[in-house]
């Protein structure tokens, strides 16, 4: 039986994931045995477990071809959808910051320290952020300074900061910076104000300068300890920051959308009304909805129990979606945050580390609703190529078609030559239609667009 | 003269200070950072002595709300 290893996991030499007939499994190594015994018997696995705060797993029976380090062989729940910190709105991180060191206090109160603090560690699951690296934590060592406090600095307090105090677009740094966004350079993009809270001063400005200052040099530790009460102050003292830290997701031009649209009621309750009966037709395993903003749409799938990703460019839209999601306590729906017109790409290490967004596809259906006048007029998308996109991403579509005489798109050619002679219906229907079936095309009553249920062609011409 | 807010005298102060009790960062998988494990060093006093008056206050913020919860 043949494995595939996960690319994301090499780092750690506790143990490692792969797939084996589709199946995901983690091997822990001996070089583990010591801590991943305490972790159960200390009974930090199952609280965690409880409290949904680490992923469950089974211990399966090792194979006879079992390497000579593997110590225990285990089969971790998996997560319906991977998505990254840099998709995730600042609510979303700043949850996972929480989670992160809410694990962390209860992995003291056992015995037990983070070893590492990533946020590519933290999975939305039901909606709620939960770690599923089982590996994560070691014996606690009496006066060891804890090790992950670099990491958690880097992978969540910058970009917070960076997102509330200086622009919410800065958590895009994500993205390049694959351990996390250097210290000396966030302190350099914050306001000099920043520096009067004694706990930013520490945590970020002075700990960015010291790691500059001793980033390449081992000096003997003498007799210096951090005390468990240091340590327990230091995380106390991380998440009061964290807590308090707020973003204001007003006044985008997105996330007011919905009070600012051309549809009369009418128009929106039978779009509401077709969507709804696209979905009950296909009855998807799961939706992607392109352009989500807040989120209205999506919840028809949602709320019949699909499994839903919500995606849209805008930081607000996404973090109104996702406080809505909190407060009602959906578990079918993920809000992330997406330029279509960039996608996610493979990054990392060979680019495989973190997937693309087109790598965690196809769904089962895409939701395309007043999407395509701003890919085909505002990024200058052919048809053609939209198709060819939507086709890779989606086995089923529902695509909403807005013509030229449609005020929104009046809006959008306002400020610039109207360069787009093609933008037509019958173009429209002629291009999806080399990869679609189209199976279904209404009009939407009292507007002039029109709503297309289509199925992916199995060898597109 | 003034580096990002801090004064040279203050910086140098801050590094001959740590200098005196630098670390090595004990044996990790990820890199730990010798200035994160010196910050620690430096602020584990104090946020021990802020973390133990914070949880005496919870204890008695507790037991007085037991105290007039009763009948």
């Amino acid at each position: 039986m043949s494995e595939q290893g996960i690319p994301s996991s090499f780092r750690d030499p506790s143990g490692s994931l792969f797939l084996r007939e589709g199946v995901l499994y983690r091997r822990v190594n001996k070089i583990y045995q010591e801590h991943y015994d305490h972790l159960l018997g200390s009974r930090l696995y199952e609280t965690l477990v409880e409290a949904d705060l680490l992923v469950r797993h089974e211990e399966m029976e090792p194979g006879p071809a079992e390497p000579p380090q593997s110590y225990r062989l285990i089969k971790p729940e998996v997560i319906e959808f991977i998505s990254y910190p840099y998709e995730w709105c600042f609510s979303q991180l700043k949850d996972a910051a929480l989670t992160t060191l809410q694990i962390q206090e209860l992995a003291l109160d056992h015995g037990m320290c983070l070893k590492d603090a990533s946020a590519y560690n933290l999975q939305f699951r039901r909606g709620k952020p939960i770690l599923i690296d089982t590996l994560s934590f070691e014996k606690y060592v009496p006066g060891r300074p804890w090790v992950a406090y670099r990491q958690f600095c880097q992978h969540f307090l910058a970009p917070l900061l960076l997102m509330a105090r200086t622009d919410i677009r800065l958590g895009q740094l994500l993205r390049i910076f694959i351990d996390g966004i250097p210290l000396d350079l966030a302190s350099s993009l914050l306001p000099w104000r920043t520096r009067l809270n004694p706990s930013l001063l520490v945590h970020l400005h002075i700990h960015g300068r010291l790691q500059q200052r001793f980033g390449d040099k081992s000096v003997e530790a003498g007799r210096r300890r951090l005390s468990l009460a240091g340590l327990r102050g230091l995380v106390d003292n991380l998440k009061s920051l964290v807590k308090n830290l707020t973003w204001n997701a007003g006044g985008t031009e997105w996330a007011d959308y919905y009070q600012d649209t051309n549809y009369t009621p009418e128009a929106s309750e039978d779009k509401r009304r077709l969507v709804t009966r696209f979905v009950e037709a296909v009855r998807p395993k799961s939706v992607w909805d392109l352009g989500a903003n807040i989120g209205l749409y999506s919840r028809i799938a949602s709320s019949r129990g699909i499994p839903t990703i919500a995606f849209d460019i805008d930081p607000a839209a996404v973090e109104k979606n996702y406080l809505q999601c909190r407060e009602a306590r959906e578990t079918r729906l993920l809000p992330l945050l997406l330029d279509l017109t960039n996608p996610s790409s493979g990054i990392g290490w060979a680019n495989e580390e973190r997937q693309s967004l087109a790598s965690r596809g196809p769904a089962d259906m895409l939701l395309a609703l007043a999407l395509i006048h701003h890919l085909a007029i505002s990024n200058n998308l052919p048809f053609a190529a939209l198709a060819r996109f939507f086709h890779k991403m989606g086995r089923a579509l529902v695509i909403e078609f807005v013509p030229k005489s449609d005020s929104q798109v009046q809006r959008l050619l306002a400020s610039r030559e109207d360069v787009f002679a093609n933008y037509d219906q019958p173009s429209f229907e002629r291009e999806f239609g080399e990869f679609f079936t189209i199976e279904c095309a209404q009009p939407i009553a009292a507007s002039d667009r029109s709503l297309y249920l289509m199925r992916a062609k199995e060898s597109p011409a | 003269m003034r580096f990002g807010g801090f004064s040279l005298g203050f910086i140098l102060i801050l590094t001959c200070f740590l200098l005196e009790f630098a670390a090595r960062p004990a044996a990790a998988y990820i890199d730990p950072g010798t200035g994160s494990y010196l910050l620690q060093f430096l602020i584990g006093g104090l946020l021990a002595g802020a973390f133990m008056v914070k949880t005496f206050w919870n204890k008695i913020k507790a037991f007085l709300s037991h105290l007039f919860r009763k009948p």
